[in-house]
């Protein structure tokens, strides 16, 4: 068995766009399951659901729910499990980088990605837009970097203690686009353009994705 | 509360670009908590930061001051301004608080347009203020909750940010692209 992990970003950024229909075909295409956890449908169900400006996508995002194109954790791991996964995970990201005190940078909703990652036993990816979260993982060096430009402060990272998340793999609404474009599953004329429009369209509701980035895979196409 | 000291002075330096309509000061002044706020996530810090962009951004909007309540509740603002200054030089969080409450049941007691105008520059300013947090190393969904600001507004107001993505190259886009791909081999 195969995950993807949706963090809220992705979800958001697909109903935003009106991209939603395209992640059911990425589902047919994919060998696995498409997974969301508790906390996360929080944040891309049960908050829209209470908010007339987002009541629509949070209505649209509990359909793909209710059909199974999104699975709730709970069906693989039980929910006592994840949470004191998350809660450890959460601890470990909230006390490795330090001011004068622990900087507190993730959320449950993220961690609990984490968590199911951890505990899930088989191969998966996390679907996150959010740059800090993939940064405490994959350059835990450059995140330091850039909190310190912005904080003007020296910022230390426990190095051990970070040594215990290098463990994840991330991918973002961008690379799902990219593959839902070379399998052909948009209705529309495939060429470079309509890349583009779409890498920028998720760019812009958020995925952290740069220019540079954009026209690499543009090439790769 | 953390650096009450730099508080003051904000506070104090907002009250006297309010005599001189000075709005773009206001704004630069509102951006000095932001760093407290990311390291210490402290409540009173983020409220100063979002009131006082938020005071920029209404002083900016001149056609304001022709509406039914401008007078009273600018009356209240300074009134509340100067409440909490004195209560920060002499200690007294609970009052410090209150003047920020007081702030905003004037804004409620507004009976025109006005009310809707200035609560969504209040919406506005609690977005603006947690991207610039975002910026500083927090994650998206840890911000919206310092904010208290909706995840979706955010992630909209983050994408249209002229900074987003630019230092986010932490993978190289070959190597997750294939992971992408490989994951979707059957």
């Amino acid at each position: 068995m195969k995950y993807i992990i949706f963090d809220a970003g992705p979800l958001i950024s697909f109903a935003m766009n009106g991209l939603l229909d395209i992640l059911e075909k990425l589902k047919k295409e994919f060998p696995g399951e498409f997974i969301i956890t508790p906390e996360v449908k929080k944040e891309v169900i049960d908050r829209p659901l209470q908010n007339k400006k987002y009541e629509l996508e949070g209505i649209k995002i509990s359909d793909l729910l209710s059909r199974s194109i999104l699975k709730l954790s709970s069906e693989f791991i039980k929910n006592p499990a994840l949470e004191k996964e998350t809660s450890r995970i959460l601890n470990i990201a909230n006390s490795s980088f330090k001011a004068d005190k622990n900087i507190s940078l993730i959320q449950r909703g993220e961690a609990s990605c984490l968590a199911f990652s951890n505990l899930c036993g088989c191969e998966n990816l996390i679907a996150i837009d959010e740059r800090t979260t993939r940064m405490l993982v994959e350059d835990p060096d450059g995140l330091k970097k850039i909190m310190e430009m912005k904080l003007h402060l020296k910022i230390t990272i426990d190095k051990q203690n970070i040594k215990k998340l290098n463990d994840f793999r991330f991918i973002r609404s961008s690379e799902l686009l990219y593959i839902a474009y070379k399998k052909n599953l948009f209705n529309l004329k495939k060429d470079n353009i309509l890349l583009d429009a779409l890498l920028y369209a998720v760019k812009y509701t958020g995925t952290a994705i740069s220019q540079k980035e954009i026209e690499e895979l543009k090439k790769l196409a | 509360m953390q650096e009450v000291d730099n508080i003051i002075r904000i506070l104090r330096e907002t009250r006297k670009a309010l005599d001189k309509d000075n709005s773009y000061k206001i704004k630069l002044l509102s951006d000095q908590t932001i760093h407290t706020a990311a390291v210490y996530q402290d409540n009173d810090n983020v409220i100063v930061a979002v009131l006082v962009y938020a005071i920029g951004k209404i002083i900016e909007r001149e056609n304001y001051r022709e509406l039914p309540g401008w007078r009273e509740f600018y009356s209240s603002l300074i009134k509340n301004l100067e409440l909490a200054i004195s209560s920060l030089e002499q200690a007294n969080l609970e009052r410090f608080r209150d003047s920020e409450k007081n702030i905003r049941l004037a804004i409620n007691r507004i009976d025109s347009k006005l009310k809707d105008y200035i609560e969504d520059i209040f919406k506005k300013a609690r977005i603006n203020k947690a991207s610039k947090i975002y910026e500083h190393g927090l994650s998206l969904e840890k911000t919206a909750e310092l904010l208290g600001s909706d995840l979706w507004d955010l992630s909209t107001y983050i994408g249209q940010s002229s900074y987003t993505g630019e230092v986010s190259e932490s993978l190289d886009i070959k190597r997750r692209i294939k992971l992408a791909e490989g994951m979707f081999e059957k």
